[in-house]
């Protein structure tokens, strides 16, 4: 379905994708993982025909992506992260737009858009300016254009980000049903539960590399038991980064979380103590790395503190 | 894809009041006040000096004199006890009926006072105009007596005429006979001409917005290429554009004259007009589209915007009309577009040219338009291979 190989992708020095190849298969919610700068966003942005590569593959429905780009995009569709479509025109005008611009007319139009409006319950609000939606109908609003070329594959860009936990159920509800009309969904997101809810296959990406991929069951699996995590209340990096030194286990995972990678409690009676000593307000201590997230700080941190 | 892309961007700058204002309203209003500011300083037969006078003859002749001066449309009479002081006052001293009646030597002159500050011309200006008055009040005293001895000899004196318009023929340069230009042909050019680089506000919030909210990211995805991106944006701004020129002439041609200033009248090439407006649509568009890809906030679109829509109608000749600025600002108003584009409007409207007058400006804001775009299509391209 989607073949990436071995992908290059350099802004002047800077490597953002590090030969990376991955593959996706049809009709899979494939969640993509990573921190901020990882190259999600690249990547998404080369899957979507937007930016180019300088070495490697890429390839939808057995057609390499370069050569067949218009035919592929209109089989394709990126949800972005932000509400891309116009507040000062009503719901059913932003997909009279979407659907014109990418020349869908006649009873293609009509169904499709039906198709989209039924999917993201948008009935009663047609006529509704966008600017007045809630923030969960506004970003159904969002994913109704996306639905618009009724696509094979969906790029979702978090698209939860800001909205409340009933809305959210919804829009992972309506992901979910994705599946059943077997279309593939690549599902970026920060929000690890989302990912654990919906994902079929899963991959942690960090500074250009794939450092984890498989089924959701494997990717638990691979759970590391031994780590406490330390959350605080923010502190400056140079200074956490400055008392991570004096402890051989002990990493930076960002500016308001630490890793211990054993459960020693001498260390950690010592970690706690030193943090106290640098008026460093811990928030929360969690032991053992018993689900995704965990795991994604792991490798994640991994690579930053072996870095 | 293309009627999608006039329809929403027509129904966005519909939806947003301030575009309007700035686009409709302001333009229009702009013309309706500098015409009828300006109506005055453009009128040749206004007021230009202030007199006062005493009659201290009360005789046939002074009544007369009074009353030629106060027809006088280049003078204001003002009463004695007027707040205001006169530039002149006028004494017509007891026995100025001699002047018509007595042999020399016995005649009374007229005794003119002038205010301090009169210039040397104003002066020259006031005297000819009592001198005129004054060999009217004369012929009319040869007539009277003439009438005595000889019906047919006065009636010779009738052919004597004092009208301007029989003496001579004033024109201006490079316009027909007698035709002079008026505040209304003044302001409607280059408020239009202003008005139509006011389309920088909304194209460019509207083009940051949908920047910002990765809706043109969407659009590229959805297959939208850049020319259609840019034709999707720059062809619903040049009929919006035309709609202003059409609707701003209206204003001077209707609505002016209900106030009392002149009516624009509409005798040159209307091809030739819609010629320089889609040539001043294009530059306007141009600057409208590089400052929407260079700058990253709407804040910021609509303060450098609006600062550079100034600093061009300052220069070229909108907010001071070119003829009344010295020499060097003349030739430094050409670095404006704007001042390309107001010489193409006055040249049609003003003037009565056609075509072959305009083309020059004509082709200078076309070339200036595309050159802009491309670069603005440039910078556009860098930013979406960095991810806009």
């Amino acid at each position: 379905m989607i073949r990436i190989e071995n992908l290059l992708k350099k802004y002047g020095e800077n490597i953002a994708l590090n030969h990376l190849s991955l593959e996706i298969g049809k009709g899979v919610i494939f969640g993509l993982l990573g921190p901020n700068g990882a190259g999600k966003t690249t990547l998404v942005s080369i899957l979507n025909g937007l930016s180019d590569f300088q070495e490697g593959s890429v390839s939808f429905f057995d057609l390499p992506l370069r050569e067949n780009l218009t035919a592929i995009r209109q089989r394709c569709s990126l949800i972005p992260q932000t509400l891309a479509f116009y507040e000062n025109l009503s719901v059913i005008e932003n997909l009279r737009f979407f659907a014109g611009i990418q020349n869908i007319s006649g009873e293609e139009l009509k169904k499709n858009i039906a198709y989209a409006v039924r999917v993201n319950r948008l009935e009663k609000m047609l006529n509704q300016k966008a600017s007045t939606l809630s923030g969960g109908q506004k970003r159904r609003l969002n994913i109704a254009i996306g639905l618009l070329n009724n696509p094979d594959v969906l790029f979702f860009d978090e698209p939860t980000v800001g909205i409340d936990p009933e809305a959210r159920n919804e829009i992972l509800e309506t992901i979910l049903s994705f599946k059943k009309e077997n279309k593939t969904v690549i599902y970026t997101s920060h929000y690890m539960p989302e990912i654990e809810k919906i994902c079929d296959e899963v991959a942690i990406i960090n500074e250009g590399v794939i450092v984890a991929q498989g089924t959701l069951e494997e990717m638990l699996q691979k759970e590391d038991a031994s780590s406490v995590i330390i959350e605080i209340y923010e502190a400056p990096l140079e200074q956490l980064e400055m008392i991570v030194s004096d402890f051989e286990d002990l990493s930076v995972i960002d500016t308001a979380s630490l890793m211990i990678e054993a459960q020693d409690s001498t260390k950690m009676a010592e970690v706690l103590q030193h943090l106290e000593a640098e008026a460093i307000k811990i928030r929360q201590i969690r032991y053992g790395t018993t689900n995704l997230e965990s795991l994604f700080i792991h490798l994640t941190s991994q690579g930053r503190t072996d870095g | 894809m293309v009627k999608a892309m006039l329809i929403k961007e027509f129904l966005l700058v519909l939806r947003d009041k301030h575009a309007l204002a700035a686009l409709f309203v302001m333009p229009a209003v702009f013309i309706l006040i500098m015409s009828l500011a300006l109506k005055d300083a453009f009128n040749e037969e206004k007021a230009l000096v202030s007199y006062t006078i005493v009659d201290m003859d009360h005789s046939v002749q002074s009544e007369k004199l009074l009353e030629l001066l106060s027809e006088n449309r280049l003078l204001n009479e003002q009463n004695v006890s007027a707040e205001s002081a006169s530039q002149f006052l006028i004494t017509v001293p007891k026995g100025f009926k001699r002047q018509f009646t007595s042999k020399s030597g016995r005649e009374k002159p007229l005794e003119i006072e002038a205010a301090a500050d009169v210039k040397q011309d104003l002066l020259a200006l006031f005297k000819s105009q009592v001198i005129s008055a004054f060999m009217q009040v004369r012929v009319a005293a040869i007539k009277t007596k003439l009438e005595k001895r000889s019906a047919s000899s006065a009636r010779e004196l009738d052919a004597i005429s004092f009208d301007e318009k029989k003496m001579m023929q004033v024109s201006f340069s490079a316009l027909d006979t007698d035709e002079k230009p008026n505040s209304t042909q003044q302001s409607v050019p280059a408020w239009i001409v202003f008005g139509m680089f006011f389309v920088i506000i909304p194209m460019s919030t509207i083009f940051i917005s949908e920047r910002k909210q990765n809706t043109l990211f969407r659009l590229l995805a959805m297959n939208v290429s850049l020319p259609l991106l840019f034709g999707g944006k720059i062809i619903p701004y040049l009929l919006i554009n035309q709609l202003q020129v059409w609707v701003m002439i209206a204003v001077g041609m209707f609505i002016v004259p209900l106030f009392g200033a002149e009516a624009l009248t509409l005798e040159g090439s209307v091809i030739a007009l819609m010629m320089v407006s889609l040539a001043l649509s294009l530059s306007a568009i141009g600057m409208s589209m590089l400052i929407a890809v260079i700058v990253e906030s709407v804040e910021q679109a609509t303060t450098i915007g609006g600062i550079i829509n100034i600093l061009l109608g300052a220069i070229g000749g909108v907010m001071v009309p070119k003829f009344i600025m010295p020499d060097f600002m003349q030739t430094f108003s050409n670095v404006s577009p704007m001042s390309w584009g107001l010489e193409g409007f006055l040249d049609v409207l003003l003037r009565r040219e056609g075509v072959e007058a305009v083309l020059p400006e004509v082709a200078a804001l076309t070339l200036f338009g595309i050159v802009l775009l491309s670069v603005a299509a440039m910078i556009f391209k860098m930013k979406v291979r960095r991810g806009l």
